[in-house]
């Protein structure tokens, strides 16, 4: 029964080549993205922590950007 | 409060994503159960069929977003709204990749269909002229150093890429091609039986969940950008 799924009538490997392609490419895509936001995130978070703390928690309650960055930086660390 | 503001948007992006995260599995595991196991076979085609559950979508997929960066592009070039700019620069590589992905699965249902991979058919050339265009709006984007007329330029691509929309759809019909006719008709009767109907919107649900989490996160990456270089004026 495995078998004859696998083999889809005969056209086994067009149908799972094309749902293979699919998936690969897709997951490769969203790798790179999540890959992206991630080292962006990382390098503002660090950018900030250069900067005085004063200076770092004023930004942070000006700007939901920052502080939503630095917020889920914290959980990370 | 400005809802479009950068602040507000990253709020609801990340709610987003944490959505799409909750529910995306479970929508994929129904889908490809109906894709696979449970839609019926053709009595023409065979199990071959089941390739238009990720075909089809893919090209509905590809056609959209070329056609909402284009209208993006020409709204960001009168407009110059900072956000459409955004916007287009993060779907144009989730529309090449499935343009990319329907020329695929196309060939790959094109041999035990027609027994070719290719033919320099209409329905297929426009697609694979579609598929160009979008690699010169991305190459445009990615390389071109002049930022004044990189909206004159993006708009010229785009608008000459939309005229090519309407010939993918209707070449079908005005020319003589190994193409099929369109099966399902949004204004009119679909040729095409519920249970396969099913399956096909199930995975057109599954893969626009995916655009989705992918453009929020890309979009989320290019507000980080622009944060990250005016980090030194807040």
């Amino acid at each position: 029964m495995i078998n004859e799924f696998l083999n889809m009538g005969g056209y086994g490997f067009y149908i799972w080549m094309s749902f293979l392609l699919v998936t690969v490419f897709c997951f490769l895509l969203y790798y790179k993205t999540r890959k992206t936001l991630k080292k962006y995130e990382k390098e503002l978070a660090l950018e900030l922590e250069k900067l005085p703390i004063e200076h770092r928690k004023r930004i942070a309650r000006s700007s939901k950007v920052i502080s939503s960055i630095l917020a889920s930086q914290n959980k990370l660390s | 409060m400005n809802i479009f503001s950068f602040g507000n948007i990253i709020i609801y992006i990340d709610r987003f994503i944490k959505f799409i995260n909750s529910i995306f599995f479970v929508i994929l595991i129904v889908g490809l159960s109906f894709a696979l196991i449970i839609s019926p076979i053709d009595y023409l085609q065979g199990d071959t069929v089941r390739i238009m559950y990720v075909h089809v979508p893919s090209a509905w997929i590809g056609l959209s977003i070329f056609s909402i960066i284009a209208i993006s592009t020409i709204l960001n070039y009168v407009f110059k709204i900072k956000n459409l700019f955004l916007l287009l620069k993060s779907l144009a590589p989730i529309g090449l990749l499935f343009t990319g992905l329907s020329i695929v699965t196309g060939s790959l249902w094109g041999k035990p269909t027609w027994g070719t991979w290719w033919a320099w058919d209409a329905r297929l050339t426009s697609m694979l002229v579609l598929m160009l265009f979008y690699v010169l709006f991305i190459l445009s984007l990615k390389y071109l150093k002049d930022k004044e007329n990189l909206p004159k330029i993006l708009s010229a691509i785009s608008i000459l890429g939309v005229i090519n929309i309407p010939i993918i759809k209707y070449s079908v019909e005005w020319w003589s091609t190994l193409h099929q006719p369109a099966s399902i008709k949004f204004l009119g009767t679909s040729s095409i039986h519920y249970s396969m109907l099913i399956p096909l919107f199930l995975m057109l649900l599954v893969l626009l969940l995916y655009c989705a989490l992918i453009f929020l996160m890309k979009y989320k990456t290019e507000i980080i950008k622009i944060k990250k270089q005016n980090i030194k004026r807040l």
